[in-house]
């Protein structure tokens, strides 16, 4: 039996890195098109949560909600957790969800493995999304599943046997940013794992058990349906009212166009291997640095 | 603190098989390994043998790994072939020495050590796994304490840990050697510098060129005025794909009148049986686009770079068996005919839409440095010190002998016997000088690698005598006529062999590793017999700040090397000996640029000489 339970809610989200977004005529982003992958915040949380893996050998759930072609995003997340169960909580009346319906659908699925008899001790969320932006939905995952909300880690260690959790985490105070500041809490706890989270692993168990746990997770996601259990609305359980667009109280009234950003610098294309368009490189800089560089 | 039996420390071909060969023991051992992932930093020619000598038993390859090596193991090719080119400009005189390659040899394959060291990687660390034990890569080991009978590793990754023995595998630049001081670092009479560069070549072109089938390889090595004047010579090995173009050179004679290392493989590449041997058609990088508008122009280079590449990897499959039949059995073509047309169709594509011309040419795909033991002079003669076993290229253990250069299976011989000797230690909890290093040292001493580094084998000089047969006796000299004369009568060639063996490799060599026997001898033997070879097209070769800018680097921001005395002759000779230019000169002051150290060790001599912390510096791609 694992000694320590540990769930991870994950989004797939577009692939913002270059050269894969796709936009339409009207400048919003064409979803079809831009490919989809686990969130970069969320891969984050998986990285947080292979920690407990490797160090407490815990007993790893990734869940999301979303569309069927989500379970890639997941696959992405076992590949990095190498979580035991994967989650995919998908039904058509989740569409239009906002922050606090798509927190409910998440609680009811976390409450749902717990029925199983699993008391899940640490859930892990990335701190926000890429493509909402609003960081809400795991702060209120947390208070629909009465968990004590850890914001902004950045590093953890767990006392098992006294079920506590001493963390690490990243906030501004009185003006100044980046202030560290060490929080002890009992478990079960809600964690959103800051993008400057870092694991160590510094010794040499600890980089074996990282090197066998990495193997088994490759294989694990190579087969990742074996683990996969999609599950829809009534499935769940959860209450009509309280998910989708019913369940939504915010109104996205509009949507900007994505700016496309004014032309204010000029890029010129520079040849390495053409000797002449260096030596034009360097004369210009030597320019601008108003002949500082002397050579 | 935490406590393992073993370390071993790196994670090249010897290590890892003294991990395979103690896990398979049954005993737990950790490997630390400094690259990101084992295999990306280590270098060879190369060949990799096994061997059955007439008197004595030698651990190979196949007995540390079983026949799983056969099936699995990503060798590139049988060698079978075995020439040996004399030159003097375009005129070559070629010697058979297959007998020699032969000799006492169950195999030799032509192999790349990034991947083949990675899947030894993975065999061992399988088996370690299962005895508590594994590898550890990215991790760089910075001390050894010992203190009050503990033996503390100390690494700049992780915490310190103990162990009751360690096995040293940590190359020819041997930190753990230095830390401890458990021998000099070695001196540039004890050693070779190795040059190499991976050329690209389709499996079927390489198979006609060399006159071989997908069955077999070949090796052609190089003396005489390709040398630049050195003692040394060149190898151009063929691999499945790729050819390994090299050329191995005496430090000593490269210190006494400093050669830039890439101008001993360029010469070799410029060599026109070499040139003819590595051809290929080739896309002429011009300026596309000319005259258009930057965005079309992006459009238009990006358009055929995606096409040429499709073109490549196309053309790289068809020109192999294996290769053809994939693109059959998945259904992506039907027939050859198929693919030979779709290549058609592309070449003409290139052509029309882009522009694109071919012409002849070689593509070099990696290029590679590294010091090279000479076991015959540096091989530690009591290979330990306390609990720590020395093995492999950190031992100084290699064999150099006319064209035979051997590293990676001493190693694997080495690790095989240190293995057992430490398991044994581990029986008996006794890891004492007494029980464990000389026991190890006894049976080191016992191997018939050993000695090959100690002593002649007159029937493998027979060999070359036999090939040498032909040649004018004026040509070989006033100096060595007598040893031709004695050597050619069986018994007079045992007494002979008899009485240099008791005088010493130490008085020999000079004698016998000359310029004379390396330079002078090969390059008149082809001006007088040699036949005329002409290549039809003069090579671009790569410049070395290409070849720089085409290797993988993680960057440390911290210099792994510092410069003692900036204004010494040694480093003067850096300047020009670095393989990669790290070294400038200004105001008589040498600076070094840490940046491009491919860790070759040329340097190490004289300068205060790590290596990178764990995951950083040079990660080759073919090794
Ligand atoms: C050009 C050339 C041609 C050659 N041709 C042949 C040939 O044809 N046949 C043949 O048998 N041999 C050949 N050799 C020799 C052969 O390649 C070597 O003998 C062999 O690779 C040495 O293996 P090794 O395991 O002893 O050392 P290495 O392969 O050098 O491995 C040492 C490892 O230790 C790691 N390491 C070092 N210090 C530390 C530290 N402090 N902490 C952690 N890790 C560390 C390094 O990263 C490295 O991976 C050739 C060599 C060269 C350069
Ligand atoms: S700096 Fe020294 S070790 Fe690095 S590549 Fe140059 S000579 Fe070799």
């Amino acid at each position: 039996m694992a000694s320590l339970r540990v769930a991870v809610i994950v989004k797939m989200e577009p692939d913002f890195s270059e050269g894969n977004v796709s936009y339409n005529s009207d400048g919003t982003l064409n979803r079809a098109e831009t490919k989809n992958i686990l969130g970069p915040h969320s891969a984050i949380a998986c990285r947080a949560a292979f920690y407990t893996k490797v160090i407490y050998g815990a007993e790893i759930y990734v869940a999301t909600m979303g569309p069927p072609i989500a379970d890639s995003a997941l696959q992405q997340a076992q590949l990095i957790s190498n979580a035991d169960n994967l989650y995919l909580f998908s039904d058509r009346i989740f569409a239009g969800a906002d922050t606090l319906a798509t927190a409910e659908v998440l609680k009811t699925g976390i409450n749902m493995i717990q029925e199983q008899g699993k008391k899940v001790d640490i859930v892990f969320s990335g701190h926000r999304a890429s493509d909402g932006e609003t960081g809400q939905t795991g702060p209120q995952t947390a208070w629909k599943l009465g968990y004590t909300f850890l914001g902004n880690v950045i590093s953890y260690y767990v006392d098992i046997e006294n079920r506590k959790i001493r963390a690490k985490r990243l906030i501004s105070l009185q003006g100044f940013y980046d202030i560290i500041e060490e929080v002890e809490a009992l478990l079960p706890v809600f964690i959103t794992v800051d993008p400057l989270y870092k694991a160590n692993y510094d010794t040499i168990t600890q980089r074996l058990a990282f090197m066998k746990h990495r193997k088994e997770a490759s294989k694990k996601a190579q087969d990742y349906k074996q683990y996969l259990n999609v599950l829809n609305a009534q499935q769940l359980g959860v209450d009509p009212k309280l998910v989708g667009l019913p369940g939504s109280p915010t109104i996205v009234y509009k949507v900007e166009k994505i700016p496309k950003a004014k032309p204010t610098r000029r890029a010129t294309m520079v040849d390495g291997s053409d000797r002449g368009q260096i030596v034009e490189l360097a004369t210009k800089i030597n320019q601008v640095l108003s002949g500082a560089v002397v050579e | 603190m935490e406590n393992y039996d073993v370390a071993i420390i790196g994670g090249g071909s010897a290590g890892l098989a003294a991990l395979q060969h103690l896990s398979s023991l049954g005993k737990q051992a950790v490997l630390i390994e400094a690259a990101k992932t084992v295999g990306s930093k280590n270098i060879s020619g190369g060949i990799l043998y096994s061997k059955k000598p007439k008197n004595g038993k030698v651990f190979n390859v196949e007995d540390v790994y079983g026949e799983q090596f056969f099936h699995d193991a990503p060798v590139e090719r049988l060698i079978t072939k075995y020439i040996l080119h004399t030159t003097s400009r375009d005129k070559l005189y070629s010697i058979d020495l297959t007998s020699a390659h032969k000799y006492q040899a169950n195999f030799g394959y032509s192999v790349l050590l990034n991947s083949l060291n990675s899947w030894f990687a993975q065999i061992a660390n399988e088996s370690a796994e299962k005895q508590g034990g594994g590898i550890v890569p990215g991790v760089h080991v910075s001390n050894i304490l010992f203190d009050e009978g503990k033996t503390v590793i100390e690494t700049d990754e992780l915490k310190e840990f103990g162990v009751k023995a360690i096995i040293a595998a940590d190359g020819v630049n041997s930190e753990v050697a230095d830390l401890t001081g458990a021998r000099q670092k070695f001196s540039p009479e004890e050693l070779y510098q190795g040059v190499k560069v991976v050329v690209k070549l389709p499996e079927d072109i390489i198979n006609e060129r060399f006159e071989i089938s997908s069955e077999e390889g070949a090796a052609h090595l190089f003396a005489g005025d390709v040398t630049l004047g050195h003692i040394g010579g060149g190898f151009v090995y063929t691999n499945r794909g790729t050819v390994s173009v090299g050329a191995v050179y005496h430090y000593d004679s490269l210190m006494s009148h400093p050669t830039e290392p890439h101008e001993l493989v360029d010469a070799l590449l410029d060599n026109h049986l070499v040139r003819e041997f590595i051809k290929d058609e080739v896309p002429i990088k011009e300026e596309l686009g000319h005259g258009l508008s930057k965005e079309e122009q992006l459009k238009i280079r990006f358009g055929a770079s995606k096409l040429l590449k499709t073109w490549d990897d196309l053309r790289t499959e068809f020109y192999s068996v294996r290769g053809r039949r994939n693109l059959i059995e998945t259904g992506k073509y039907k027939s050859e005919q198929e693919i030979k047309a779709r290549l058609d169709t592309i070449y003409h594509d290139l052509n029309t839409k882009y522009g694109i011309k071919f012409s002849t040419d070689y593509v070099e795909l990696e290029y590679s440095a590294k010091l090279v033991p000479d076991g015959k002079r540096c091989r530690m003669k009591r290979p330990f010190l306390k609990n720590i076993l020395f093995i492999g290229d950190a031992a100084g253990r290699g064999i150099f002998i006319g064209p035979r250069i051997e590293g990676l299976n001493v190693g694997i011989d080495d690790a095989v016997r240190a293995a057992n000797a430490v398991s044994r230690s581990i029986e008996r909890n006794n890891f004492s000088s007494d029980y464990m290093g000389e026991f190890y040292t006894k049976s080191v001493e016992e191997s018939p690698y050993t000695r090959d580094m100690r002593e002649i084998d007159k029937d493998y000089l027979k060999i070359f005598l036999d090939a040498a047969k032909g040649v004018p006796k004026d040509i070989i000299g006033s100096r060595y006529g007598t040893i031709i004369r004695l050597m050619s009568s069986g018994t007079l060639r045992g007494l002979a062999v008899g009485f240099a063996n008791m005088l010493g490799y130490d008085r020999l060599l000079p004698l016998v590793e000359s310029e004379e026997t390396y330079v002078q001898v090969p390059t008149e033997l082809a001006e007088r017999l040699g036949r005329l070879v002409s290549a039809t097209y003069t090579p671009k070769i790569m410049s070395i700040s290409q070849r720089i800018a085409n290797l993988q680097y993680d960057d440390d921001s911290v210099s792994h090397i510092r410069i003692i005395d900036s204004k010494s002759d040694f480093m003067k000779k850096m300047v020009v000996l670095c393989p990669t230019k790290c070294y400038s000169s200004e105001n008589d002051e040498v600076t070094l640029q840490h940046e491009g150290c491919i860790e070759c060790g040329t340097c190490a001599r004289e300068t205060q000489w790590k290596h990178p912390r764990g995951e950083k510096g040079i990660a080759y791609r073919y090794g």
